[in-house]
């Protein structure tokens, strides 16, 4: 769908994106990772043909490229009705007459807002403003939707709502570009991502490959008289919530051991278990930052 | 572009700030000054202050939608509007034109509604009708052109109020809007013509009382296009700074 060739950019002296290179292959969620001020919006607001002056190209292979930009902040006109937003986007995108009046029933639809569509968006709450700022990006059926931080600051419910919609356009075949910098997010909804820091790709690959690549499997332990000397030695043992992270690039050995050693020596385990890898732990490892920081 | 000028006009016609600021301050500043300077007075002299106070005012007020315009336009900026714009295929232009004309709109209705209500209230003879609505028209283009680039240089609100203020009192005092020039000294009479109000107001009177002459209008109309043009080049010219600052 899309391919960045050797992206570079300069804000004044600082450098903003250095030799960004990916593929973005048709249909998936891929995902770009990074803390505030990696360089993910940047790298959006250009794949969005907003910022135009960098070296560099991107290469869109689709014949009749119909992007979405879904924006980090709430870009909406509040003083007006959430129908009267669509229209104007609508409007924007090309539709007219009938088709727009259908288009803004449906994507009313989607985002849930039927009921709300005639209310002044500075009525809605924060989640119902982030569900319209999607509808507006996707009033022309995108299908390439470039979506930037779509969910700062929101409730659960409307998270979910959210997860909902993107899988229910990922499934009509759109093409998602989705920046955040909430890794259970990415975890979830992406197929493909990018770690992005100090403007450079550090990484990137499907999910499961950066997991399989870089993640360091581990167990928890927790209990009493449960921690054999030998595990003290061998592996990276840290103390956590009252029990033990144990790293090792044998969990299951290590389990064993840890059973074993309790059963011959009274020990007592309240917890023991296989550590999932997660995303935040291998971007700490490549990066050395944690992605709240 | 079209979208853009309907919703421009659909948010500002909900705004009840605006319509204070347009309209009824304006008439309430209207009566009050014309009640207060014609107490005591015979009636031509009475007339004079109406004919005087009336354009004067109406020219005074347009100068205030500079504010909305600022606002407007610094809002956009701040909650990624412009940039969200950018990703669609309305061009960077043809925003800049669908954010002006509406303000154009809004200030042709203000300036008739205003000569309207002197007619109306305080029976001023409107003589030359056309002559009238050229130069309600140029007003317009000059007021909200001068508002553009202002909208697109400054960098925050009480930046925009800050100057509309500066231009709008500051011109209607030197412009004698709020007293005859000849009342000054030499050097502010110097200075006064050096403004669009003060010719605009000229302009004004003589129009109305069916005293305009049409070489007297072309300098008015000259002087009016000159100060909007300005505004609109200067606008212009600052857009593609007013632009990256929006895009990030």
């Amino acid at each position: 769908m899309l391919t960045v060739n050797n992206i570079n950019k300069h804000y004044g002296d600082n450098l903003a994106l250095a030799n960004v290179s990916l593929h973005v292959p048709s249909g998936i969620c891929y995902g770009f990772v990074g803390p505030n001020g990696a360089g993910k919006s940047t790298l959006i607001k250009m794949i969005a043909s907003i910022i135009h002056d960098y070296d560099g190209n991107i290469q869109f292979s689709h014949n009749r490229l119909r992007i979405g930009y879904v924006p980090q902040v709430i870009s909406l006109e509040e003083t007006v009705t959430a129908r009267d937003n669509l229209n104007f986007f609508g409007k924007l995108y090309g539709l007219r007459s009938n088709t727009l009046k259908i288009r803004v029933n449906e994507v009313l639809s989607e985002i849930g807002l039927t009921e709300s569509g005639k209310n002044k968006v500075q009525t809605f709450s924060g989640g119902m403003k982030r569900r319209l700022n999607i509808g507006c990006a996707i009033m022309h059926k995108p299908n390439l939707i470039i979506m930037d931080e779509p969910t700062v600051g929101i409730d659960p419910q409307s998270r979910h709502y959210i997860f909902q919609m993107i899988e229910q356009l990922k499934n009509d075949g759109c093409t998602i570009v989705y920046a955040s910098h909430y890794m259970e997010e990415i975890e979830q909804l992406c197929d493909e991502a990018a770690f992005i820091d100090h403007g450079q790709i550090v990484e990137n690959g499907t999910i499961e490959n950066i997991l399989q690549k870089h993640a360091v499997p581990s167990i928890y332990v927790k209990g009493r008289r449960c921690l054999p000397d030998e595990i003290e030695h061998d592996c990276s043992v840290t103390s956590k919530n009252g029990g033990h992270l144990i790293t090792t690039s044998d969990p299951l050995s290590a389990m064993e051991k840890v059973i074993s050693f309790c059963k011959h020596n009274d020990g007592g385990i309240e917890r023991l278990e296989l550590v999932k890898p997660r995303l935040e732990d291998v971007f700490f490892s490549l990066t050395g930052s944690r992605l709240r920081d | 572009m079209n979208a853009m000028i309907n919703l421009e006009l659909k948010k500002n016609l909900q705004d009840r700030g605006l319509l204070f600021w347009t309209l009824i301050l304006p008439i309430i500043f209207t009566v009050l000054f014309i009640a207060v300077f014609t107490s005591g007075v015979g009636e031509t002299e009475s007339r004079q202050v109406i004919l005087s106070i009336v354009p004067g005012y109406t020219i005074m007020f347009v100068f205030f939608i500079m504010i909305s315009m600022t606002e407007s336009f610094i809002k956009d900026r701040n909650i990624g509007m412009v940039a969200r714009i950018a990703s669609t295929p309305l061009s960077p232009y043809l925003y800049l034109l669908g954010k002006w004309i509406p303000y154009m709109y809004i200030v042709l209705t203000q300036v008739m509604i205003l000569l309207l209500f002197g007619k109306l209230v305080y029976d001023i003879s409107l003589e030359q009708p056309v002559h009238l609505l050229i130069l309600s028209v140029l007003l317009t283009f000059m007021v909200t052109g001068i508002g553009l680039a202002l909208a697109v240089i400054v960098k925050t609100n009480n930046m925009g109020i800050a100057l509309t203020q500066v231009l709008a009192l500051g011109g209607a005092l030197l412009g004698g809007l709020w007293m005859p020039t000849d009342m000054m000294p030499d050097i502010l009479q110097t200075i006064s013509a050096l403004l669009p109000q003060y010719w605009a107001h000229q302009a004004f009177q003589d129009a109305m009382t069916g005293a305009l002459q049409v070489t007297k209008l072309i300098q008015t109309s000259l002087i009016l296009s000159g100060f909007g043009l300005a505004g609109f080049i200067a606008a212009l010219l600052r857009y593609p700074k007013f632009l990256r600052r929006a895009k990030g």
